[in-house]
């Protein structure tokens, strides 16, 4: 071949295409293959399993259809598993509606389960951002065994909830109700706390990501009406569309047990203030956690800030006779009240 | 006991567990630290809050000011650069006029005068002491400038501001703000910014800093930078811009690495490192003055003895194969030749040629040897008159007889430009992969941080060999 620099030019860049479709990820050729290889029958009956699952739980009843159109199978795929389902007493056809038997119901569990544990490993022991801890679950959720599930459990100290608030059935198949209502019901004044934070449908999520609202704070309605629902938690205010409100439950004090009123986030203190650390915001996971605990930011702990960055962030604080900078998204999981001196 | 009573204490245990709920562990800890406080507060007394703090903090106010934070900090950098290039020049000579003009010939004299065969002479002599002695002439006086004025500044206490006004452009790439000391230890000597990542404790950016530190570069690099663009870059421009010219262009390199640092820290943060841990945490210590001997010899000690060690390991090998390759023969043609001649089209494809990438091969153990290498190859395979004989490496005092060889071989403006940028853009030199699968334990990372650069100065040089060609 004759060498010329734009047939050079042009086969390198040719080549660089063809890459790009073969690895571009999740539609990649080599993806889709991996995947297309991957769609066992296992995998299968284990969505169904738990999409059966949890429209039971919300009293929902499912046709043939209704799995077809939520399943990303083919109908006839679908139809020969669900035969062979019925086969092994895992669901009964009940007028047109599928039902789980108590031994499909055990084994949507255990999938859940795997789900769960799965998440609350990827939050606890890696650095995938919390937008991936879905999706990878829903892969590895048909991979773990019953001992590997068991393993994971102790490993993490027997968790009883995933990271975005859903409790973890046990090995033997118990689970916790989930407690609480949807944000978007609330009265206003209510106080309550955020236990849940839905992780589906994922446009939804990543909104409520964005918003950066932690699970487990406490929030007191300020406003809701059919545009929009204001809340104020951490001493923070977060406006939020009601359907976005309905993927946060939230568990309604009783009574006024503790005001909370006062509680802020350290990213809101300012040059010339002091404060009085209250706690660690759930938020804050796993080796960070450990590390922030390593360095003295526990409940008590008097802080303030020392130096501001040329660059806005991140800033450094005085606690305990030492200087530690600490990023903004580290400090707004670290809850503070503030001191006021007037000595 | 019966096995009734068993599983109702575990049915017992695991109905208490749901009541303590997964706030137990927190709860444990932070009340130790609680106890913990509150016993120092009753037995500890503090006088620091009144005399310490206000110097330190009056520096602090300054070195992370809006206005004066950056600008001293590149002056603190450029001065230690400029510092180590200049002040390493002299001692440099008088190291080479020593091992390589007076030493070496006497060698190779007692060698043949207690009656050594002629290939073993130039094995040993030619082969394996020269390149070491190169490396040890080149290598160790600017290292030894170089290490000890970091060490100072790290003593000190000012480098931990650096990496706190940094951070949040680094963050920007996924990495750390201490990533920004890391990379200025590796224009020392990468293998030394390799193991300076050690200062950061989360896994995820340390091997990002680990892989990226190639893309600063090193002291082996720069004579070879500065060499290139004297020759060819200084040509271009009129004679009174020359020097001009050829300065900016090795700054640009050296900037150019800089971009590439941030770009693949970004790149392998989003994709092969997105699963590892990632934490954030800096403490300021408060200044001291730097114990100055101690750091001295420390830094001697820790950082330049163990690389310059690691290197001369590494350079005996190579300096024999060098000498192997250019006087084994297969045929009527020796190895080196054959070699240069098959890598001749590859070579050009990427505006480079065989001999150059014949010299990289062989100069992975130390970046010092390459132009050494180079100048030597082009004599043997074009057969000019110049050099010392076939796998004996040289170097000219005169920087016009170098640019007669360099252009005999071949080069042209393009032929320097590409390798200026290859100079940045390849494998970390074999001490460097050492070090890093020591600090890694990882052959998958370690074989990452080898290729990825590589790959880089193929795609680059290609890319700027094609564009040069179609417009020019």
């Amino acid at each position: 071949m004759i060498y010329n620099p734009i047939t050079a030019l042009v086969s390198f860049f040719g080549i660089c295409i063809l890459l790009f479709f073969v690895f571009r990820p999740k539609k990649g050729i080599y993806f889709l293959l991996k995947k297309a290889y991957s769609q066992k029958d296992k995998i299968i009956m284990e969505d169904i399993l738990k999409y059966l699952y949890h429209n039971q739980m919300s009293d929902n009843s499912i046709t043939t259809n209704d799995l077809t159109n939520a399943l990303n199978f083919s109908n006839s795929i679908l139809i020969e598993n669900l035969k062979k389902m019925m086969e092994n007493e895992l669901l009964v056809l009940d007028k047109d509606n599928y039902k789980l038997t108590p031994k499909g119901n055990e084994y949507a569990l255990q999938i859940i389960r795997a789900h769960r544990l799965w998440e609350k490993y990827l939050s606890e022991k890696t650095g995938f951002d919390k937008e991936e801890w879905h999706e990878r679950a829903e892969e590895k959720e048909h991979e773990l065994s019953a001992n590997e599930m068991n393993q994971l459990s102790n490993l993490l100290g027997n968790p009883k909830f995933d990271p975005h608030g859903d409790p973890i059935p046990t090995s033997k198949g118990k689970i916790a109700r989930r407690k609480g209502i949807p944000l978007s019901s609330l009265k206003e004044n209510t106080i309550g706390k955020i236990i849940h934070i839905e992780d589906e449908p994922d446009v939804i999520y990543k909104q409520i990501l964005a918003e950066n609202i932690h699970l487990y704070s406490t929030i007191r309605v300020i406003e809701n009406n059919s545009n929009r629902i204001v809340f104020h938690s951490e001493g923070e205010q977060f406006i939020l569309a009601p359907i976005v409100a309905g993927n946060i439950t939230v568990l309604v004090f009783e009574k006024e047990q503790i005001n909370e009123e006062n509680i802020a986030r350290l990213s809101s203190l300012n040059l010339s203030e002091k404060a009085k650390i209250v706690g660690l915001s759930k938020e804050c996971r796993g080796e960070n956690r450990r590390r922030l605990l390593d360095l003295g930011f526990v409940k008590g702990a008097v802080i303030a800030v020392d130096l501001l960055n040329p660059l806005g962030d991140p800033k450094a604080y005085l606690i305990k006779g030492t200087a530690i900078a600490l990023r903004e998204n580290q400090a707004s999981k670290i809850l503070i009240t503030k001191i006021n001196d007037e000595k | 006991m019966n096995k009734k009573n068993i599983e109702n204490i575990i049915a017992l245990s695991e109905e208490m567990r749901w009541q303590i709920g997964d706030d137990f562990h927190d709860n444990l800890a932070e009340s130790i630290y609680a106890d913990a406080s509150k016993i120092v507060e009753d037995v500890v007394t503090k006088d620091y809050q009144k005399s310490k703090f206000r110097l330190d903090a009056k520096i602090d106010k300054i070195v992370t000011s809006r206005i004066w934070g950056f600008p001293i900090m590149l002056f603190i950098l450029g001065m230690i650069l400029w510092l180590t290039i200049i002040g390493a020049n002299y001692p440099s000579s008088m190291l080479a006029t020593l091992l390589l003009d007076n030493i070496h010939p006497v060698l190779k004299m007692v060698g043949a005068n207690i009656g050594f065969p002629w290939w073993l002479n130039g094995f040993l002599f030619d082969g394996v002491y020269l390149s070491v002695a190169w490396v040890i002439a080149v290598m160790l006086p600017p290292m030894a400038i170089f290490f000890p004025l970091f060490t100072l500044l790290e003593d000190f206490g000012y480098l931990p501001r650096v990496a706190f006004n940094m951070d949040s452009l680094l963050k920007k790439s996924g990495a750390h703000g201490k990533q920004a000391l890391t990379m200025s230890m590796g224009f020392g000597c990468n293998a030394a910014g390799v193991v300076a990542t050690r200062i950061i404790d989360s896994p995820r950016e340390r091997l990002i800093a680990i892989i990226t530190n190639n893309f600063s570069l090193c002291n082996g690099r720069w004579p070879t930078q500065i060499l290139l663009a004297t020759i060819f870059i200084g040509a271009v421009v009129p004679e009174s811009y020359s020097s001009f010219a050829s300065l900016s262009a090795v700054i640009g390199i050296a900037v150019l690495g800089i971009f590439f640092m941030f770009f693949f820290s970004w790149a392998l943060s989003q994709t092969v490192l997105k699963g590892e841990v990632s934490t954030f945490n800096l403490e300021l210590p408060p200044y001291r003055p730097p114990l100055f001997w101690k750091t001295i010899y420390t830094s001697l000690i820790d950082r330049t003895l163990i690389v310059l060690w690691r290197a001369i390991v590494f350079a005996a090998p190579a300096g024999a194969v060098i000498w192997l390759i250019s006087n084994v023969y297969i045929g009527n043609e020796s190895i080196a030749s054959w070699t240069v001649h098959s890598l001749d089209g590859f070579g050009f494809l990427l505006g480079l040629n065989g001999v150059i990438l014949l010299a990289y091969i062989v100069a992975i153990p130390a970046n010092e040897i390459v132009i050494p290498t180079i100048l030597m190859l082009t004599v043997m395979v074009t057969g000019i008159q110049g050099g010392e004989g076939n796998g004996v490496m040289f170097e000219l005092s005169s920087v016009t007889a170098t640019a007669e060889i360099l252009k005999a071989g071949g080069w042209s403006l393009l032929t320097a430009v590409n390798v200026m940028l290859f100079s940045l853009l390849h494998n970390p030199c074999s001490t460097t992969i050492y070090t890093i699968y020591k600090e890694t334990n990882s052959v998958k990372w370690t074989l990452v941080a080898s290729i990825l650069p590589v790959i880089a100065g193929f795609i680059i040089t290609f890319l700027v060999a094609q564009i040069w060609r179609i417009l020019i």
